[in-house]
């Protein structure tokens, strides 16, 4: 039965918002050489950047309905199916990377991802993928939650992100990725919450000064595909699909994690200012609103207990 | 995809309206998938409507049947009228300098294509203008919209490439000024040769001349107000249209005080029929495009120009070929995303300037907007002024020879481009 | 039934209208807030949604008019007989498009029920998705009338058709 199943080709096509001189655009590569690799041939990923095949709440639709596609997206978008999920993207919920893996293994955890992928047909492949921490941008420092009081920061449109940004102090405001640059640059927002990697990419160093260094959001990815597809395929493709989408995207994460200090070097060379005495204790205490906002305290609190906290 | 191409052939060829025509032959690539979900090109037509920029067409609509009802237009039809004076052809010229005003504020050329046509088109056809030739000015005329900083396409372009967007702000500077002038030339000669009548054949007295500013100072004032509000950051890009319709309301209601509330209903009842002509083809060309990104047809193209020669300029006019040919059934947007990555390390490994490139290479994009068979921008103004698409291309065609002519130019002359930025940025 | 139609057209233009009317009032409402520094960001939100109820109620309105572009390139040579023929072809097309537009439109609405629209928690993506079916339903009748109105010009035997 297997030369059966390896004379079939499967293709998944990945679609991802980022831009192909980002990390994750060439770690979503590496995961597709390997299980090319890995499956002889049998399993083929492409991957699209920039959003080609369309919005990311369109795939994650058709996904559901069972279309050979996959997407990368992020917990706050997978809440709108099995809200306890977004909690993972809360303000200061884990202190760590490791902390950050070892969520995959945690019952309770488990428990949601095995509800999308039966009760809505969202297969999690992984997610290991990180951006790493986000900061705050904006032509000012910022030390407090006070200092960001009025101050108009851009955020995804996804209500664990608004929540987050309003607890820490300041005024979240919604828009596209891309009216980042020319919103910034004509002042209609003052700053945007996102990772160092972000910066030079979307050229935002030409329109911020100053970074301050809040790391209040650890951002995880999840790559989903559609469970009706996942489960035509051969259990050792599936086996492959899954083992080489965790190794692609720890190792992403770390090549993310060091370049979040050559892009930090390289925004300090070309001028940004960075405020590296962030009040932290003050923004954690603050980012309690969020949890509080959005009924997720409890759920936050099973999930401490669960990684012995 | 060739299915796709045939099926919209035969459908263009029968009459059937161009977009029914567009999102039935663009379904023929979801019977020929079925592993693909067959809701997706609703899902498709729906999502082009959530994209808030897109949103700055319908407004930019409103805004100019509003302001024929405002007084705004006429306003700016007597200065016209002063300025130009004995120039052949004078209100085609305002349309151009018209579109270049806009592009200070706006970054969509079918927005401003829709508002000129309603504003401008009849009055040139009044004039004595043959439709063709002036649906052709106002379509091309909104090149240079999205040219002329700020435009979407640079910043798309300078994401997706990793290039200065403020270079390429600063680059279709002087383009955009050389594009207006070719067109300009090109609007001249063409109403020279047909003899349009001038817009007046005495020079205008001094008081005259008064009185015509003071009649048009609020349709001069009006892309001066929004470029103040859009610097200041009053309003972002997409938000300008909005702003464009509280202009001509208020200037309408209390500054000309001629407007009344019927002109305002009658203004909104002729924005329905224009909103659903233009959008609704907008939103079904999405399906048609589908195809093209999921078999990756210019990107597989694409990778192949590299290996046919050396020579930079060479590369780029294929490049820009390319991009037109691709560029009559994509749009303009998804272009620049999709090519990008493959067409500009081709050019900077071979010594070109990614800023030099990238200006040329949006002009070649938004050209696609233009061009039939699917042209967005082409099919707002055809179907606002009621123009058909063989009258169009028939007296169209003398202002993209403008426009090819300056690109080709840009192609070896790499310093018009660089100039401003290099002034700026050092 | 005509007037009940007529009625109909009537509610589907003013509804277009209020859409329109409605999605600036939020841009600008959104713009102001913003400049305040007390961003709303549910006006996005909104007045996309509205923008997909106009486009899809507009449409209806130009395709009743006629005023949806089509290329007369080659139709306009052929003999009238000829092209009465097309036009049918063409309805008959459209109109198995625009079913196909109604029931998947459903389908659509259906499945984005939990995916929740942006800003606005708690409220349904739906209410977007529904315009299409809603849209292609209106223009379904209207491509019927057409239909409809397209047989009785070919009745009365004038002879003058060459
Ligand atoms: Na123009
Ligand atoms: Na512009």
């Amino acid at each position: 039965s297997t030369g059966q199943a390896l004379a079939q080709e499967y293709v998944l096509r990945l679609n991802h918002v980022h831009t192909p001189a980002e990390a994750y655009h060439q770690g979503f590569q590496k995961w597709a050489d390997r299980v090319f690799e890995r499956t002889k041939g049998g399993l083929k990923i492409e991957v699209f950047h920039s959003a080609q095949l369309g919005v990311e709440e369109d795939i994650i639709e058709q996904i559901r309905m069972g279309a050979n596609v996959g997407q990368n997206t992020d917990a706050a978008r997978l809440g709108n199916y099995v809200p306890e999920i977004a909690v993972l993207n809360g303000p200061y919920l884990v202190k760590s990377f490791d902390e950050a893996f070892k969520l995959a293994e945690l019952p309770v955890v488990q428990g949601w991802i095995d509800k999308l992928a039966t009760q809505h047909g969202l297969k999690v492949v992984c997610f290991d993928f990180s951006q790493g921490l986000r900061h705050v941008f904006t032509n000012q420092p910022v030390r407090n939650p006070q200092d960001l009081s009025g101050l108009r920061i851009r955020t995804p449109p996804a209500p664990i992100w608004q929540e987050a940004t309003r607890a820490l102090g300041a005024a979240p405001t919604a828009m596209a990725f891309g009216e980042i640059y020319p919103g910034l640059q004509q002042r209609a927002i003052d700053g945007a919450e996102v990772t160092y990697a972000n910066i030079r990419p979307n050229n935002l160093q030409e329109v911020v000064s100053h970074v301050s260094e809040t790391g209040h959001i650890l951002l995880l990815n999840f790559e989903v595909v559609s469970t009706t597809w996942f489960e035509t395929l051969p259990p050792e493709f599936q086996t492959a699909l899954v083992e080489e989408c965790r190794v692609a995207g720890q190792e992403t994460t770390k090549v993310l994690q060091a370049q979040a200090e050559t892009e930090k070097a390289a925004l300090i060379e070309a001028g940004m200012t960075v405020v590296d005495n962030v009040n932290l204790e003050a923004f954690r205490a603050a980012s309690e609103q969020a949890y509080k906002a959005l009924n997720l305290t409890d759920v936050r609190d099973a999930l401490y207990k669960e990684l012995g906290r | 995809m060739l299915l796709v191409a045939i099926v919209f052939a035969i459908f263009l060829v029968i009459g059937m309206p161009v977009a029914f025509a567009i999102g039935i032959s663009g379904m023929m690539f979801f019977l020929q998938h079925p592993e693909l979900p067959i809701s997706i090109p609703l899902q498709i037509t729906v999502s082009t409507t959530q994209n808030f920029s897109l949103l700055a067409v319908p407004l930019f609509i409103v805004a100019g049947n509003l302001m024929n009802r405002s007084g705004i237009t006429e306003g700016l039809l007597n200065l016209a009228s002063v300025l130009t004076g004995r120039l052949r052809g004078g209100l085609a010229q305002i349309s151009i300098v018209l579109s270049a005003l806009m592009g200070g504020v706006s970054g969509s050329a079918i927005a401003d294509a829709a508002m000129q046509s309603r504003m401008l088109g009849q009055q040139m056809i009044d004039r004595g203008m043959t439709k063709g030739f002036a649906a052709g000015v106002l379509s091309f005329s909104s090149l240079l919209t999205p040219i002329i900083p700020p435009g979407i396409g640079m910043i798309l372009f300078g994401t997706i490439g990793s290039v200065s967007i403020g270079r390429l702000f600063a680059g279709g500077i002087l383009p955009a000024l050389l594009l207006g002038v070719a067109m300009s030339l090109s609007v001249w000669i063409t109403a020279t040769k047909r003899g349009y009548p001038p817009e007046r054949s005495t020079r205008p007295t001094a008081k005259e001349t008064i009185t015509a500013f003071r009649g048009g100072i609020w349709a001069i004032l009006f892309p001066v107000i929004l470029l103040v509000g859009l610097r200041a950051g009053i309003f972002t890009p997409s938000e300008i249209g909005a702003v464009a319709v509280l202009y001509a309301v208020f200037i309408g209601f209390l500054i000309y005080k001629r407007m009344k509330v019927s002109d305002f209903i009658e203004a909104l009842e002729s924005s329905l029929g224009d909103v659903g002509s233009v959008m609704f083809l907008i939103s079904l060309s999405a399906i048609f495009g589908y195809g093209i990104v999921f078999e990756r047809l210019p990107e597989l193209v694409a990778s192949g120009l590299g290996t046919l020669t050396d020579n930079v300029q060479v590369v780029m006019v294929l490049i820009v070929l390319l991009t037109i040919v691709a560029g009559l059934f994509v749009d303009a947007t998804v272009l620049i995303i999709m090519m990008t990555p493959i067409v500009l390390p081709v050019v900077t490994r071979l010594g070109g300037d990614p800023v030099h490139f990238g200006i040329i290479f949006v002009i070649a994009a938004t050209l696609g907007n233009f061009t039939p068979p699917v042209g967005a921008a082409m099919y707002t103004v055809c179907s606002i002024l009621n123009v058909s698409i063989k009258d169009y291309i028939k007296e169209g065609w003398p202002l993209l020879l403008a426009i090819s002519i300056v690109t080709i130019l840009l192609i070896f002359v790499p310093s018009i481009v660089l100039y401003i930025p290099n002034l700026i940025f050092g | 039934m005509k007037a009940f139609y007529r009625s109909l057209t009537r509610l589907e233009a003013i509804l277009a209208g209020f859409f329109l009317i409605a999605m600036i009032c939020m841009v600008l409402l959104g713009g102001v807030a913003r400049m305040a520094s007390m961003p709303l960001n549910w006006t996005i939100d909104l007045s996309t949604g509205f923008f997909a109820w106009a486009v899809f109620l507009c449409a209806d309105i130009a395709w009743r008019n006629n005023t949806l572009m089509s290329l007369d390139l080659f139709t306009e040579r052929l003999p009238s007989t000829t092209r009465r023929v097309l036009d049918k072809i063409n309805l008959g097309i459209i109109a198995v498009f625009l079913c196909y537009g109604v029931w998947y439109g459903v389908t659509l609405a259906w499945a984005s029920r939990a995916r929740s629209f942006n800003g606005i928690p708690g409220v349904s993506y739906s209410w977007v998705t529904s315009s299409i079916a809603v849209g292609c339903t209106l223009m379904l009748i209207t491509t019927l009338i057409k239909f409809k109105d397209a047989r009785l010009e070919h009745a009365p035997p004038t002879a003058s058709v060459s």
